[in-house]
This record gives C-alpha cells, structure tokens and sequence, in this order.
C-alpha cells in the first residue's frame, strides 16, 4: 500500500514536470541518455525490466542503452559498468551484482558526474541519501520488497497446506541479497504457524538436478513433508521434479518464486502450485522515470516498492494477471 | 616412453602394467563407493533408526541425479583417456536442450507425437555433433590445446544456446516426451534405462572396438601411435564428436525430465563430470580409464550430495565432501604411477 502511495506521488510530480520542463529540455536540443545495467543479461526477468523500461524511454523521448554481463557476478559487471561511464550517459540504472563490491565502481560513475539508481538489487543497506555509511550515494532503490515477497509465498503456502506440516526453503546459495530476504521473510512469517515446521534450507547452486535430488533425500526422511518454497526459479522447478519422480505431486505443495513462461506450463501441468510473480517491468518504467525526473530538477524517493501477483491454477489465464509473466 | 622401440618384450610389459593400473584405479573407486554407502548406512541408522541402502526410493532417486553428470561424463572419459580435455560438454548439452525444445515445439501438434521426438532429437544430437566437429578440428589439424580450444567452444555453444532460447528457458508441451522424462518401466525410470543402454554402449566401443584402443594408444603416446600408423587426427575428431553426442543426450534428457529446455541446463555438471572422470580412475595425463570407473565415480558424487542431505549435514559440507575424495583420487593414481613407473625402469 505504501508503495502506491509513493508511485501516485511520483506520478503526479511526473505529470507537473512534462507540463513544464519537457518542451524545455527540446528546445535545448538535450536527449538524454540512461544506462541500464542488469545483473546479468541472459534472464527473463531482467528481459523484461528491458522491456518495462524501454517503454518509459519512449514516451519521454530518451536513449536506452541496454547493456550486462552473462553471469551474475561483480567480475564481469564491473568492465560492463567501466565501458558504460566511459560513454558518459546521462544517468546510469543498475542492478548490483554484490552489496559492497560495487560500491566503489559505482562510486566512480558519481564521481565524474553520472546519477546512480539501483534496480532490483542494492549496494550497501539498501537506504540511500542518509548522509551516512559509504554507499548512500545512489540516488534510489526501486524493487520489489523481497521480504515481503517471501512473507506472500509463506501465506500462499501455509493456506495450500492447511497450515500444518513440515517445509523447507529450496535456495541458490547464500549472500545474495533478494534470494536471501525471500527466505528471511518466508521463515519470519512461518512462525506465525504454529503447526508448521521449517526444516533446514537446501542450497543448489541454480542446478535444478540438484535441487530435485534434494527433494527426494529430503522427502525420504520426511515422508510427512508438506510443502516447499523455491526462492528462484530453478530452486523451484528442480524440487517440482523431485515431487513428480518421488509420485508425490500434489501432496507436497510448491511455490516458486519469479514467473518466466515456462511458470504456465508448470502450473497447468501441477508440477508447480503457486507462483510468486514479481512486476520487474515496473522496476525498468520507473527506473527510467526516477531517472528522467531527477535529470529535469524534480527530487526523488529513495525508495520505491513495486508489487507482487500470486499466480496459480485458478488465475493462470486471467489477462490480468497473465501480463506479469516475463516475457522473452 | 616415445623413445623406446615397440619390440615384443616391452609392449607386452606395458600392457600387462597398464592392465594392473587400471585394475587398481578401478578398485580405488570401488572402495569409495562401499565406504560411502556403508558409512552413510550406519549413519542412518545410529542417528535416525532408518535405512539407508535398502530403501529403494533412494537408489532410484541417486540414479537419477547421476544421470545429467554421468552423460557428460562418458564422453569425458574417451577425451580425458585421450590426453585431452573438454570444457565445452556443459554448454554443448545446453545448446542440445534449447534445439530440442525449439524443434519440439515446432513440430508437436502438426505431426504424431513420436515423430516429433524422434525428429527433434535427431535434429538436437546434429546439433550438438557441431561443437564436437569443431572442436575435433581445432584440436587434430590446427593443434590447438584442448583446453583452450574446447574453453573457446564453451563460450560460443553458450552464446549460441541463449540466442536461441532468447535468454530464457524455453517450455514444451509433449506428453511422450515429459513421460520419457517422469516415467518408469518396471519401476526404473526411463532416463536411468536409457543412460544404462548408452553406458553400455560406450563400454563396448572403449574396451572392445578399434576405436577404442586407438583412444588408449594415443593417450598413451601420441608419437608412438602415429608411428603405429594410427590415424591420430581422425580419431581425435571422433573423440570430441563423441563426447559432444552424450552430452546432446544429456540434455535431450534434461528437457524431457523438466519438461523445459534451458541454455544454462549443463553448466554445474561439467565439474562435476571432470570429477567423476578423474574419481573413476582416469589419469589426466591420459592413456588409462575406464567406463565402469567413471558410472562408480557419477555415483560416488551423487551418493555424497544425496545422503548428506539425507542425514541433514549443514549443507556446504557437500563440497568439501566431493574436494577431498577428488584430491585423494588422484594422489593415489600419482602414487600407483610413480610405483608402475618404478617398474618399467627396472
């Protein structure tokens, strides 16, 4: 809620702004030029942020530069992040690939004149223009609020199974800042059950043959187990395939966690019960948004939280809710 | 070695050490194995009064996490005996994955499903023979190292695999091929029967076929096979073709179980397949390995990661667990070398 709060004030202010200043920054022959620069490239839901943002930068009549590493990992990003400065755009959109190892090559775009916003992912704490710690300096973060994320996916879950029984988290692998709150925010709102148990987290390394044999060494112990959360997507549909070798679909409730396309065909099949979609669309529009404004004089928020949709059997085809799986 | 004339005496000597060698590497194996299944055993059993071994949801849960690595492994084994080495095989099944999905997609629905396995899977292995020829190629003619030749093609196969899939994982929708996948015959899942058949296949070719020897002998000594008159560059090509089709397999596989195929499906195994190589008895070095050892080491990897979690060990003592049988694989091969080593300078 609070988050709508904050987009309608952004929007309003938004609106004053073309009023007065776009006709402006024509006159001044000034197109303005903002980097986006993804955790890594070869993802739907950065593809999608793409997309999202690519649509903000036409209607303001900026360039997009769309530019990432393959891999997420700050040793590629950072060159990545170095050539783009290099171009000297006019603001740069970032998704950090590490908390502190970005600071001070984000730093260096600050330095030489170049506003920083962080999408999705944040250096730091996450909470900018404080006027203190070392990686404030970043303008805003605009994500989706990951704990609240795996609060959602614990409430889904603990409804599908009659709010009893034994679960685990099936996660990539420890310190990555969003898989991390989504797990933090799954258990903190487990506890509010008291007849659910949160077993131990299974690590996978986003190879989804390892998380269904997790699955299946899990559920050999555990033949009560009642439900699993996957943080990512293949977190998600590696442990749904250890369901389905272990016959044990259906019994064992699934949520995933992110809803690239093949969520749908997941979800139809029931390999997959719930999906936790977040709107990276939404990241990308008013990523370029934040930007634009910040560039024409307006001031921005630090912080702006986009949404989630629960996605299952019952609303898979609704377009409403449909336009919130990523796209290709 | 290259310097010693190929008379009678000596290529008898070597045969019968390489024979001893192998036989050791492989009970090396062996001994892992029944520690591991053993120790995890009486695990289960002092801390959770359960079983381990005897509980067949388990070892039909180990044989299919073996699988993917195993796949990839195989092929490995005929390059790693070779002297070589092929870092491309997790992308190379990648790429396979995405083809066959796309082709997949294509064809399910316009024509019987059946057909449209079998048309798409022809078109994925194709597919993934590309990477290999090339390799081969790279490696036999313009004797490019195959580290860097092979670490080369694993960029391109990846780039490739992501440009077709559009950076994403790519859904099918075949109810065929999602059985062949999730299925069972006789309550052995069918991508288990379908690598027994393969593992089979490559045992023959390794240990019974031409072919095969050829592999030991270039690994051996390159300069000596040439001499012998083996056709040293056509059989390196074949090699990496070879490991390139199982990995296409591998990842025809991989799509079937998750009824999607995705450019980056190979990428964790390939360690894990270089290990189960080298854990199986295989030198780096080349000239010595052996099927049977590389399916012991598969499984002796999937057996750690499987029962530490079964017992509900802190999770990141999995890699730990895998480092150290690695290590002590292959100090035992330096060890067993330098002893046969010994004996052929006597």
């Amino acid at each position: 809620m609070k988050s709508w709060h904050i987009k309608a004030g952004l929007f309003a202010s938004l609106l004053s702004a073309f009023a007065g200043w776009s006709d402006y920054a024509y006159a001044a022959g000034k197109k303005y030029t903002i980097a986006l620069i993804p955790g890594l490239t070869t993802d739907a839901f950065y593809i999608t942020m793409h997309k999202g943002a690519q649509v903000a930068a036409d209607a303001l009549g900026v360039d997009l530069v769309f530019q990432g590493a393959p891999e997420f990992n700050p040793v590629q990003q950072v060159p990545v992040l170095n050539a783009i400065i290099g171009r000297k755009p006019d603001a740069i959109l970032i998704a950090p690939t590490d908390k502190e190892q970005l600071v001070s090559p984000l730093k260096k775009a600050v330095d030489s004149g170049i506003p920083v916003i962080t999408v999705d992912t944040f250096i730091g704490n996450g909470r900018y223009q404080t006027g203190t710690g070392e990686a404030d300096f970043p303008l805003s973060y605009i994500a989706s609020d990951n704990i609240q994320g795996g609060v959602i996916a614990a409430k889904a879950l603990a409804k599908a199974i009659g709010e009893k029984g034994k679960v685990y988290v099936s996660n990539v692998k420890p310190n990555i800042s969003t898989t991390d709150q989504r797990e933090q925010g799954f258990k903190d709102e487990m506890k509010k059950y008291p007849n659910i148990t949160v077993l131990e987290t299974q690590f996978n390394d986003d190879d989804a043959n390892k998380a269904a044999a997790q699955f299946q060494s899990v559920y050999a112990r555990n033949p009560d187990l009642a439900g699993v959360f996957g943080a990512n997507l293949f977190s998600a549909t590696g442990a749904a395939n250890g369901a389905k070798q272990a016959n044990a679909q259906g019994k064992v409730k699934v949520v995933a966690f992110d809803a690239p396309q093949s969520i749908v065909s997941d979800i139809k099949a029931g390999n997959i019960d719930i999906a936790i979609a977040q709107h990276p669309a939404e990241i990308g529009f008013y990523g370029v948004v934040t930007a634009y404004a910040h560039l024409i004089g307006q001031s921005v928020p630090p912080l702006i939280g986009t949404g989630f949709t629960v996605i299952d059997k019952s609303n898979v085809d609704d377009p409403n809710v449909k336009r919130f799986i990523y796209s290709d | 070695m290259a310097s010693i004339p190929l008379d009678d005496t000596v290529s008898e000597r070597t045969t019968w050490a390489s024979s001893v060698r192998v036989w050791v590497a492989s009970m090396r194996a062996w001994i892992f194995f029944f520690a591991l299944v053993i120790g995890f055993e009486v695990w289960a059993r002092m801390e959770y009064h359960t079983t381990f071994l005897l509980n067949p949801f388990n070892a039909s849960s180990i044989a299919v996490f073996a699988v993917g690595p195993l796949l990839l492994a195989l092929g490995q084994t005929f390059v790693v005996i070779s002297g070589g080495i092929d870092l491309s095989v997790g992308f190379t099944m990648g790429f396979a994955a995405v083809v066959f999905s796309k082709i997949l997609n294509a064809t399910t629905g316009a024509v019987w499903d059946p057909l449209a396995f079998l048309l798409a899977a022809a078109v994925a292995l194709l597919a993934s023979a590309i990477p290999g020829l090339i390799n081969g190629l790279l490696i036999a003619k313009l004797r490019i190292p195959p580290f860097i030749g092979t670490l080369g093609m694993y960029g391109v196969a990846r780039g490739t695999a992501y440009l077709l899939a559009g950076g994403t994982t790519v859904p099918i929708s075949n109810p065929l091929v999602s059985f062949i996948g999730n299925g069972s015959l006789f309550s052995v899942p069918i991508t288990v029967l379908v690598t027994v058949v393969i593992t089979g296949a490559m045992m023959f070719l390794l240990s019974q076929s031409r072919f095969g020897q050829h592999v030991y002998a270039i690994g051996g000594s390159r300069q000596a096979s040439l001499r012998a008159g083996i056709n040293v560059a056509r059989n390196t090509v074949a090699l990496y073709v070879l490991s390139a089709l199982t990995a296409g397999i591998g990842g025809i596989l991989y799509t079937a179980r998750f009824t999607a195929g995705a450019a980056q499906a190979g990428e964790p195994l390939l360690l894990d397949s270089i290990a189960a190589v080298v854990i199986g008895g295989a030198s780096l070095f080349g000239g010595s390995g052996t099927i049977t050892g590389t399916v012991i080491g598969a499984l002796i990897i999937a057996i750690i990661q499987y029962g530490l979690v079964f017992v509900n060990v802190e999770p990141f003592w999995q890699f730990v667990a895998v480092g150290i049988v690695i290590i002590i694989s292959v100090l035992v091969d330096q060890t067993q070398k330098q002893l046969s080593g010994g004996r052929s300078d006597e």
